[in-house]
């Protein structure tokens, strides 16, 4: 056992919220209110390090003129720009009209242009890995292309027949292979939380 | 690959794009999926609405990704405004930074829509941690800008008020989130989901164990629920449907480039095989 606080941790937090699920009581309820506070102070926290360092890490780029210095203006821009929309004084915070217009007028549009842009990449990456003569990515593709075929939006007694056909193969062969990949994450994840609860790490193999 | 061939496929997406854009452009033609195909779904739901008392109050997770959201949209719109029609009060949160920028849009647009004057809209904001968010918020729920009484009740019960649960899923927190961390805890109010297509398979358990009283997880599913809905189309359910020609155009193309790589992998080949050459 390498670092006991870790799971003594875990198995203390875990403890105390599923006792406080279970009964009712209110110093216990306290107690798991506080933890979750934390909890999610802590998440916070994390997202606005993440920033902090994804600022950082951008301006040393640009500082020093590495990787990709454009890139990088533009992630400094576009944080400055938000942070002065819903900071400055008088700002009515994330609802500022200045921010709503940032984010209905650029960042959502840009975002469903880029995910847009998915659909012409997609193929062409289709079409290199079959290239590729790989069987897998043969097999991908060409499963693609009947469940294309499914997809198609027709009328009529064809469209119903597509339809239903496309239905089937969503809630029977596609959720079976989904639901056991679901399956074997949770099992993993149940093993992972078991090893950390006992504080195996990778060491102790 | 010949000079011409290479030409043409590097110009290919270009024309890809300029080909949905005229489809987009031209009127839809007749047979295109006329009605829309139905799996019960819009009756769930409706039903599900029905079933509410005057003035339900209606807590919205509203955690959809840019990537999939304009699949959703429209669904999303038709059953806010529904939702307004019928007089809920909707207390409305966001539990990721994605989630939070769709809903600041689609708030500022219920605005300039003119929602009902008298529509109640309390925006929790983006709460942070999300398990831990939602724990937090099924306990009690701090809404200074709610109505007093909303707002005493949020305090002392959390989303234990609500009478009604929506969740607008994403790839990062959807249904299951809510149902594994939220629901055990208020009681297991009805609840109603919009998730994209792609997490259909992870929630489909859910409606069929009843934890979810009804899903809309495709296009389809949504057009039917739009078409019995039938909102106000000028008011805040406006919205543009999706165009089926360019979808049937996208679709044509997307068949062509996948049948003809993978004709040009399997028939050489199939032409080896009886050759008796090895692949």
């Amino acid at each position: 056992m390498r670092r006991p606080s870790v799971p003594a941790l875990v198995v203390l937090v875990g403890g105390l919220l599923l006792a406080d699920f279970l009964i009712v009581n209110e110093s216990l309820g306290q107690l798991a209110s506080i933890v979750v506070d934390l909890a999610i102070l802590v998440a916070a926290g994390a997202a606005l390090a993440a920033v902090a360092s994804l600022g950082l890490r951008r301006s040393m780029d640009l500082w020093r003129r590495r990787g990709d210095p454009l890139g990088a203006g533009f992630v400094l821009v576009g944080i400055a720009i938000i942070l002065v929309a819903g900071l400055r004084p008088g700002s009515e915070g994330a609802a500022d009209p200045a921010v709503r217009w940032i984010l209905v007028a650029l960042l959502i549009p840009i975002g469903a242009t880029l995910f847009g842009l998915l659909f012409v990449f997609t193929l062409l990456a289709a079409r290199r890995s079959v290239a590729s003569r790989d069987r897998a990515a043969t097999l991908l593709v060409a499963v693609a292309f009947l469940t294309l075929l499914l997809l198609l939006p027709l009328g009529g007694d064809a469209g119903a027949w597509l339809g239903g056909a496309a239905r089937w193969a969503l809630e029977v062969p596609i959720a079976a292979v989904f639901r056991g990949l679901l399956v074997g994450i949770a099992i993993l994840a149940a093993v992972f939380a078991a090893r950390t609860m006992l504080g195996i790490g990778p060491r102790d193999e | 690959m010949s000079d011409r061939l290479g030409l043409a496929l590097r110009a290919a997406p270009i024309g890809l794009v300029l080909a949905l854009g005229v489809a987009w452009l031209l009127p839809e033609p007749a047979g295109l999926s006329p009605e829309p195909r139905d799996g019960g779904t819009a009756g769930r739901v409706t039903a599900t609405l029905d079933e509410l008392d005057e003035s339900p109050v209606v807590v919205v997770g509203f955690d959809p990704d840019v990537g999939t959201y304009p699949e959703m949209r429209p669904v999303v719109r038709t059953l806010l405004a529904e939702l307004l029609e019928r007089g809920a009060r909707i207390v409305i949160v966001s539990l990721t930074p994605e989630g939070r920028a769709l809903l600041l849009a689609e708030l500022g647009r219920l605005e300039a829509a003119a929602a009902p004057g008298d529509a109640t809209i309390v925006d929790l904001g983006f709460v942070p941690g999300v398990e831990a968010a939602l724990v937090s918020l099924s306990r009690s729920v701090a809404a200074p800008n709610a109505p007093a009484d909303l707002a005493t009740r949020l305090a002392a019960s959390g989303l234990g008020i609500a009478d009604l649960i929506v969740v607008v899923g994403g790839n990062d927190v959807g249904p299951r989130t809510w149902v594994e961390q939220a629901l055990p805890r208020v009681g297991s109010p009805p609840t109603i989901a919009v998730a994209p297509t792609t997490l259909l398979p992870e929630l489909l358990p859910y409606v069929e164990s009843g934890q979810l009283d009804a899903l809309i997880g495709t296009p389809i599913d949504g057009a039917a629920y739009r078409a019995a809905a039938d909102p106000d189309p000028a008011g805040v359910a406006a919205d543009r449907p999706v165009d089926r020609l360019a979808l049937l155009v996208g679709v044509i193309m997307a068949i062509g480039v996948l049948g003809q790589a993978f004709a040009g992998r399997v028939v050489p080949a199939l032409r080896g095989s009886r050759r008796g050459e090895r692949p």
